[in-house]
């Protein structure tokens, strides 16, 4: 007994020992590119050496302890995914918000600079109040078309699977070519048909209902799926019982579809609201955020469509102050944050009452 | 058995990842311009042919943001030994990254050169490209006008109100395929037609207007000279193409003959030739020429220049770099990037001339030395796109006129540069 145990203990200590090494070597070839003789098997020695130290971890001789490692080992995958995709550049990315890194790399610090400044930047605040109008209108707009769509879609009309499939159609496009299509049917469609010298496209205000009815139309077949699926998992029997009863359609709607499907609508109101703030793609494919607006904060604006993704988006691409653009990104980032929490804890104490 | 299997597996893991050591062979080339990569990549092919060594080329383009391309190559360590840069802006990044290239036999051969601050060599010119008020000869021709005549505002506009009034007779939609689109056409406005306000007329290496704009400021009768010329094109484009059109219409527009003019410059040559040469043939294969944007009675100058340069970067494998560049600077090189790439050679020992409709009038103008620079190629990255690309579409939309264009314009660049 003791004799494997000490057997054990030596198997782990050398994998380790073996593992700790191979690691080292291949980030001291790492660190110091050398990409000839051995340091060409750096790829190599990176992931023996990972595997090596997972077997000497698994192989260290104790009881109490071994659930807990194993347990660790088969979640490794998964915690160093995530922290190498998400955890680690979001530090990162807060630590460069402090700089004036311009994608390549930075000269210095410039502590809040960043912060304060886009606080005195026009364009950005007007992106930024855009943005909040645009999911307000977003938010009520996707979930009434929905919910009708959705209503529509669990009729006994004829027909059904067909409109379902029509409606959730849009949603498989991507967002980029649905702008360059409506981008063609706003230049030059409608202004055949409306016999309009310029395209609606070229106004901020027309330009920003553009956008708002191209994101409806294609998100508003998304948003209803969930809705038919919520509708469908309202029992039957309490439908049966409140026609009975003598409940009109739009009474059972109010009073009991509704109610009952609570929890959907939570869900729905949760997407739609941060997929709004995200608004990316057809901002950027319809409008490039081009729009005038003539005085604002004291100053003329050129970018009157611009949401705020699609600043942060100018700011590090095309202006190269990628430091800066961090900085708002982790604006951006507690901002939906925060409004994500709030209207999650909103939604769920009313779900609860009901 | 386990642990056998094990150390099997982990020899096996060993094997498999021992290829990864044996890459890293040739030079890969970062080309900004998709419009010549087929005959880039046959360059390189011809050129692996010669000497055995390997060039793989990259192209992007078409709305690409190169440069943001590129970081992303730098991040992940995967920088490519040749990249494109277009002016100083671009440069910037990669301050103290690229080699001085002032010792390579192809420097003397050339002015089109990128040399920066410190004067050092670091951009290697592939190609000229003009920027001009481009005309279809054959139209002008049959409506009566000399080109030649066109020498300031009041004969351009003369030459608009001729054309105009004989439209329906020669067949075509308007006299002049001019686009504001903001959204897309935002660099042909807010970089080259505003960079005829900058050079038009001035001697190459004169940034008078440059240096101007940089503190924030316009010249006002140079502007509202410029802003009459560009209200002219606003009446007389295409009503369809002026605020809601795009390059493709525009382009493929005047290769079919429906405008007398067209605001693009030499790089359409290409296009007409082979995207659009179906419609181009049907109107003719009609000669095309030059007239300078005289928007000030005697500029007699177009705006010619490397559009952009490519960098070698300092840390791949520079010898075999500049190796290529030389081998493409030479006849065989030239040979190719001419005849089939289109390109107006940058070198003055080349003697091939290319089958493209603005090669001949490009070089016309070069042999005169009536050619400006591109300094607008200084201005921050963003200005077109982000501020004066949306003020010309406002103008173009009657939205201003002549003096709130100015105004606007004026108020804009002092706020941007403040």
């Amino acid at each position: 007994m003791t004799e494997s145990a000490s057997g054990k203990k030596t198997l782990s200590m050398t994998l380790l020992g073996l593992g700790i090494v191979l690691l080292i070597a291949a980030l001291y070839f790492d660190l110091t590119k050398t990409s000839t003789g051995l340091g060409s098997m750096r790829g190599a020695f990176l992931v023996c050496g990972a595997l090596l130290v997972l077997a000497g971890v698994y192989y260290i001789p104790t009881v109490l302890h071994h659930r807990a490692i194993i347990n660790v080992i088969f979640l490794f995958p998964l915690l160093f995914t995530f922290a190498v995709t998400v955890i680690i550049p979001m530090f990162v990315g807060f630590f460069y918000s402090f700089t004036d890194w311009n994608g390549v790399a930075f000269t210095k610090m410039v502590g809040f600079e960043n912060y304060a400044a886009m606080f005195k930047e026009p364009a950005f605040i007007w992106s930024l109040l855009l943005t909040c109008l645009f999911v307000i209108v977003n938010m009520i707009l996707v979930n009434l078309v929905a919910f009708l769509l959705a209503l529509l879609c669990t009729t006994k009309i004829k027909g059904v699977g067909f409109f379902r499939a029509a409606y959730f159609l849009p949603n498989l496009i991507g967002g980029i070519v649905l702008g360059y299509i409506w981008q063609f049917i706003f230049s030059n469609v409608l202004t055949k048909i409306l016999n309009s010298p310029h395209s609606a496209l070229a106004q901020t205000k027309t330009a920003f209902i553009a956008i708002i009815v191209v994101y409806v139309w294609q998100y508003a077949g998304y948003i209803m799926l969930i809705y038919i699926n919520g509708l469908a998992t309202v029992p039957k029997d309490v439908l049966e019982a409140a026609q009975i009863d003598g409940a009109s359609d739009i009474m059972t709607l109010f009073k009991i579809k509704i109610p009952m499907i609570a929890a959907t609508f939570t869900i729905c109101t949760f997407l739609t609201l941060t997929s709004a703030f995200k608004q990316f793609d057809v901002n950027l494919a319809l409008t490039n955020g081009v729009g005038t607006v003539r005085k604002f904060m004291g100053s003329r604006l050129s970018n009157g469509t611009q949401m705020i993704a699609l600043n942060i988006y100018n700011t590090a691409f095309a202006r190269d102050q990628y430091g800066y653009a961090q900085a708002k990104a982790i604006l951006f980032f507690i901002i939906l944050a925060c409004v994500s929490l709030i209207q999650v804890r909103i939604s769920n104490k009313r779900e609860v009452e009901m | 058995m386990k642990k056998f299997l094990a150390v099997f597996l982990v020899l096996m893991m060993f094997v498999a990842l021992m290829p990864t050591a044996a890459f890293a062979d040739g030079i890969r080339l970062f080309n900004g311009k998709i419009e010549i990569a087929e005959p880039l990549e046959h360059a390189a092919k011809a050129y692996e042919e010669a000497t055995g060594k390997h060039v793989e080329v990259e192209s992007l383009g078409g709305g690409v943001d190169l440069q943001a391309t590129l970081k992303q190559y730098y991040q992940a360590g995967n920088m490519p030994e040749i990249f494109v840069f277009e002016g100083a802006p671009d440069l910037a990044n990669w301050t103290g990254m690229v080699v001085d290239m002032s010792d390579q036999p192809w420097a003397a051969d050339t002015d089109a050169g990128f040399v920066d601050e410190s004067g050092a060599l670091v951009g290697f010119p592939y190609t000229t490209e003009a920027i001009g008020l481009a005309y279809n000869k054959s139209i002008l021709e049959k409506a009566g006008v000399d080109p030649a005549s066109i020498t300031g505002p009041e004969s351009m506009k003369a030459a608009f109100e001729a054309i105009d009034a004989k439209k329906d007779e020669l067949g075509i939609t308007a006299v002049i395929g001019y686009c504001a689109n903001a959204t897309e056409l935002y660099w042909s406005t807010g970089q080259h037609l505003f960079g005829q306000y900058l050079d038009a007329g001035l001697d190459r290496d004169d940034t008078t207007y440059f240096d101007l704009l940089m503190e924030g400021k316009l010249d006002q009768d140079r502007f509202t000279a410029f802003a009459e010329m560009v209200d002219l094109f606003n009446q007389y484009s295409d009503p369809a193409l002026l605020v809601s059109g795009n390059y493709d219409l525009q382009v493929s527009g005047f290769a079919a003959g429906k405008y007398a003019f067209v605001t693009q410059g030499s790089w359409i040559g290409s296009s007409l030739t082979n995207q659009y040469k179906d419609q181009y043939a049907a109107a003719g294969n009609f000669e095309c020429g030059y007239v300078p944007y005289c928007f000030i009675e005697g500029i007699d100058t177009i705006l010619t220049n490397a559009p952009s340069h490519w960098a070698v970067y300092k840390d791949g494998n520079v010898a075999e770099a500049e190796e290529f560049l030389n081998w493409l600077a030479g006849p065989d090189g030239q040979q190719i990037m001419v005849q089939e790439a289109g390109c107006v050679s940058p070198f003055k020992s080349c003697t091939v001339v290319a089958n493209d409709p603005f090669a001949a009038p490009v070089s016309e103008y070069a042999a005169a030395g009536k050619t400006s620079s591109w300094h607008w190629m200084g201005q921050p990255s963003n200005l077109a796109q982000d501020v004066t690309g949306a003020i010309f579409q406002d103008f173009a939309m009657g939205l201003e006129d002549v003096q709130s264009f100015t105004e606007a314009m004026t108020d804009v660049i002092a706020d941007f540069f403040k």
